[in-house]
């Protein structure tokens, strides 16, 4: 069998080859690229790299200098500390507060800052205040409530037991009188002679 | 011998101002007989000094010039404000918030130790916590100043043994540091 397949494999790709011999030659290749040769191109050009040591190259490109703001940084990767940047074209030196009046805003505006940090305070505390006034209030109705229940349950247990009771206490009662009305208890009694 | 800026006056002006109440702007106005304070640094130290010996301590070299007038406190090197012992007199006179102590708390209190709830005899109404104190003993004596540890309405509450009030500083101190209360 083996032979067979392969004769009809070797003689199938024969046939193919056969048959097209001139359009995989190289003279095919040949013919197409004359076809696209249309439009004239100028000769290529031979690109001259200029040696590291020409001038042009030898002088340095002006790097572009990135200001702080445009690499947006975050404020506390910076080299110079966010509270120790001082603006620029302000002159040097401290300012003295030594007059009176400079003196009063400064205070004025402390002091309003200061009674507002207060008032906001004592009105935290006295919402805090509320709350766990409340809270204790409600706490306290819980437990009244609590108490109460268990009082009611209370008392009905003790009504159940005297509804029983009394009937229990009457019966053995009776039965006692029963058992005793004929006479003999059950207990043994020992006689001495 | 320099005035403030404004950025240490107004640092100075808050501290004081935690403990003390609107009256503060009496520290910078003028007496009625026209003689004025004025807050001076020094080194690190504030000063609180009569304007004239101000002006006239100039004279003096800067590293021979050890104090003059009240010292008020000091500025540490991160620029925050710390009120001293010597300034206990501006702050009683002006304070916002008082608390006397029994006399079981004076010693305790001058030792270095906190004002605890027993010692305390009176509070001032509607104390915050955190708020700056002066403490003063029965009889309206300055013993020191310091910062409340709850509420004047929650310290009713709290148990005998429990802080009232967090010391900051206390006339001991004048004996304690001694060596080091003055110098530079």
């Amino acid at each position: 069998m083996a032979p067979n397949v392969g004769g009809a494999k070797g003689g199938a790709k024969g046939g193919a080859k056969g048959g097209k011999p001139t359009n995989l030659s190289s003279a095919s290749r040949v013919s197409k690229s004359a076809k696209k040769d249309g439009p004239k191109r100028p000769p290529p050009k031979e690109q001259k790299s200029k040696p590291r040591t020409a001038n042009e190259n030898l002088k340095k490109k002006k790097k572009r200098v990135y200001t702080e703001k445009e690499l947006d940084l975050p404020e506390l990767n910076q080299i110079t500390p966010v509270g120790v940047i001082k603006p620029k074209g302000k002159k040097k030196g401290k300012t003295f507060v030594d007059d009176a009046e400079g003196m009063m805003t400064i205070l004025a505006m402390v002091n309003a800052e200061k009674e507002g940090q207060i008032e906001s305070k004592m009105m935290k505390a006295r919402q805090l205040e509320e709350i766990r006034e409340a809270k204790r209030a409600e706490a306290e109705a819980r437990m009244k409530e609590k108490k109460n229940k268990f009082d009611d349950v209370k008392d009905s247990i003790r009504q159940k037991k005297k509804g029983k009771g009394g009937d229990k206490a009457a019966e053995p009662t009776s039965i006692k009188d029963s058992i005793s009305k004929p006479g003999r208890s059950k207990k043994k009694t020992v006689a001495f002679a | 011998m320099r005035s403030l800026t404004e950025e240490e006056t107004r640092t100075l002006f808050t501290k004081l101002a935690s403990y003390t109440g609107r009256s503060l702007n009496s520290l910078i106005t003028p007496a009625e007989d026209g003689s004025q304070s004025v807050f001076r640094l020094q080194g690190c130290r504030v000063y609180y000094v009569n304007k004239d010996i101000a002006n006239l301590s100039v004279s003096f070299p800067r590293d021979q010039l050890l104090s003059a007038g009240t010292m008020v406190g000091k500025f540490t090197k991160t620029g925050k404000f710390r009120i001293n012992l010597t300034a206990l007199d501006l702050l009683a006179q002006n304070a916002r918030y008082k608390v006397w102590i029994k006399a079981n708390g004076v010693m305790p209190l001058l030792y270095g130790g906190s004002v605890l709830k027993a010692h305390v005899a009176r509070f001032s109404e509607d104390c915050p916590e955190n708020a700056g104190v002066v403490i003063l003993d029965s009889n309206d004596v300055p013993l020191g100043f310091g910062v409340t540890a709850r509420s004047s309405a929650q310290i009713a509450k709290l148990d005998p043994t429990s802080i009232a009030v967090h010391r900051q500083a206390d006339a001991g101190e004048y004996l304690r540091e001694e060596d080091t209360l003055f110098t530079t």
